[in-house]
């Protein structure tokens, strides 16, 4: 009987603690997430800053002058697009200041693709600080994706052994409308989202959702394993456009795997 | 006083033992199942006990699955929410007059025209087609303008095997092209897979079993590689991924093509 009276706040106690556990560590989560932005930005500064020319305070006045930085913004774009156009393959051209997604071959645009959304990370619209501007002035290249459609749709067909077991060509079902949603993972730590614009079906909803939560579980399950070494989390800088179904297909399937961005922001 | 409690303590339990007495005679008549309070209190115990359980269990529950999404969700929110510093951009009138910033922003607006121009002369002034092959369609310009656009059949990604192991996957190639040559009346040279795919022995390379005619259309564009932009026997297929990697156009589009493209022209697919 005295030992089922003293259990009970003990069962109490450790109840209390357990959750307190739990709470602490959710802070400090969010405290090591919450600093990571500025780590990024600092990792920016050291890998893309150039050194200033600001002697006074004109040349100050100068650098974050508006007019002066959209031509710096410009001429950064346009020598991307001309590195790039030296090459047979197709890349892709980003230009957030007119919501446009260019498929461009060799400096020729071969197919053009309006924005409907547009989110973009916060460090990026800083570009009056140097590192930014420098990280955006040379051209991006793919280093892996993420995606809900394949990059080429291959089917497998086996040769038949003789005329008997030859079947002609049957027409492809073109009807199939498979969600496009995708994620381009670019080596300078740039994510590109791409979600199709069409919420045709509740499917398509389900669809876009699951993929979200699957990148958001993967993001947060790299983010534990750092918070548990004590290592602030890796901050991924992110572009996250809505762009019509086909547009995001054909965008998908035209970009080689290595392909390369270049960005107008 | 103590005592006065102790008597009272005292009188309250034979009360207490006298209504105990007085329920027992009660009992007597009352049919053996009924439940008297403290049975009922001891009954009722586990029942509220599974009830706290389930209580703390359902909090627990919320509790937990509240921190995950704030973790999975909430976090990122917040992170991208939280203000930073930045450097303020400077809007200053009088900054224009400045003799420094002429200096500066005449040069780079230079550069801007001339990267522009440099930029633009990469698209000809003379005829070049566009193929797009997710959609199957294709898009002639000439003079920088689309003259005429339809739909075309482009790689079926089908990738064939024989039982010995040797593959081809049936797709358009991408990027950009050159017309090498172009013909009128063209026959097929029917290649190894052409064979293998109809399940029929392939013949010598240079045997006459191997040309065919009329199958290619009225004209034909050559890419390099074995790739042609052709015309088709198959129209119902126009429009969808079915060739082997060479373009197919339907015959007026093709009479087109061929008229406005030269030998050097350029062919950009995507």
């Amino acid at each position: 009987m005295e030992s089922g009276i003293k259990s009970k706040p003990r069962r109490n106690v450790i109840f209390i603690v357990l959750i307190s556990l739990v709470l602490a560590f959710v802070i400090y989560y969010s405290v090591m997430c919450l600093l990571s932005p500025g780590r990024k930005l600092e990792d920016l500064r050291n890998a893309y800053s150039t050194k200033s020319s600001e002697k006074n305070d004109a040349d100050k006045q100068i650098s974050r002058n508006p007019d002066y930085l959209k031509l710096l913004k410009e001429k950064a774009f346009l020598q991307s697009r001309i590195a790039m156009a030296g090459t047979d393959s197709s890349y892709l051209a980003l230009n957030m200041t007119d919501s446009t997604a260019n498929i461009e071959i060799c400096g020729v645009v071969v197919h053009k693709s309006k924005m409907v959304d547009l989110k973009i990370s916060k460090i990026l619209t800083e570009t009056n600080e140097n590192a930014i501007l420098s990280l955006l002035s040379a051209p991006f290249t793919i280093s892996g994706s993420y995606a809900t459609i394949m990059k080429e749709p291959v089917i497998f067909q086996m040769a038949p052994k003789d005329t008997s077991e030859y079947k002609p060509d049957v027409m492809p079902d073109t009807t199939l409308a498979e969600p496009v949603n995708y994620i381009l993972e670019t080596k300078q730590g740039i994510r590109i989202y791409v979600y199709q614009q069409e919420q045709m079906k509740p499917k398509d909803r389900m669809n876009q959702f699951k993929f979200d939560l699957n990148d958001r579980l993967r993001d947060t399950w790299n983010s534990l394993k750092r918070v548990v070494e004590f290592k602030v989390p890796e901050y991924h800088l992110f572009i996250k456009i809505k762009l019509p179904r086909a547009d995001a297909k054909i965008i998908y399937r035209a970009l080689p795997k290595n392909g390369q961005i270049a960005l107008f922001n | 006083m103590d005592n006065e409690k102790i008597i009272d303590e005292g009188t309250q339990s034979q009360t207490e033992e006298n209504a105990g007495s007085k329920l027992a005679v009660n009992n007597a008549n009352i049919p053996p199942q009924t439940v008297t309070p403290g049975e009922y209190d001891q009954k009722r115990k586990p029942f509220l006990r599974f009830l706290r359980f389930i209580l703390l269990f359902v909090v627990s529950i919320l509790f937990l699955s509240g921190m995950i999404l704030y973790i999975i969700y909430g976090v990122p929110a917040i992170r991208e929410s939280t203000p930073r510093q930045h450097k303020e951009s400077v809007i200053s009138k009088d900054l224009k007059k400045d003799q420094n910033y002429t200096k500066l922003i005449g040069p780079l607006s230079k550069d801007v025209q001339r990267l522009t121009v440099k930029f633009d002369a990469y698209t000809s002034g003379q005829s070049y087609i566009v193929i797009n092959t997710t959609d199957n369609k294709f898009y002639l310009y000439k003079n920088k303008q689309l003259v005429r656009e339809g739909s075309c059949s482009t790689g079926s990604y089908k990738k064939l095997q024989t039982a010995s192991g040797k593959t081809w996957t049936f797709k358009t190639p991408r990027g950009k092209f050159l017309i090498q040559g172009k013909r009128t009346h063209p026959a097929w040279h029917r290649p190894d897979w052409s064979f293998i795919e109809e399940g029929v022995p392939i013949p010598p390379k240079d045997s006459p079993l191997r040309w065919e005619a009329g199958v290619l259309g009225d004209y034909a564009m050559d890419l390099g590689d074995s790739y042609m932009i052709h015309g088709t026997i198959y129209k119902r297929f126009l429009g969808m991924p079915v060739t082997h990697g060479c373009v197919r156009l339907n015959d007026e589009d093709l009479e087109v093509v061929f008229n406005t493209l030269n030998v050097g022209s350029k062919v950009y697919i995507f």
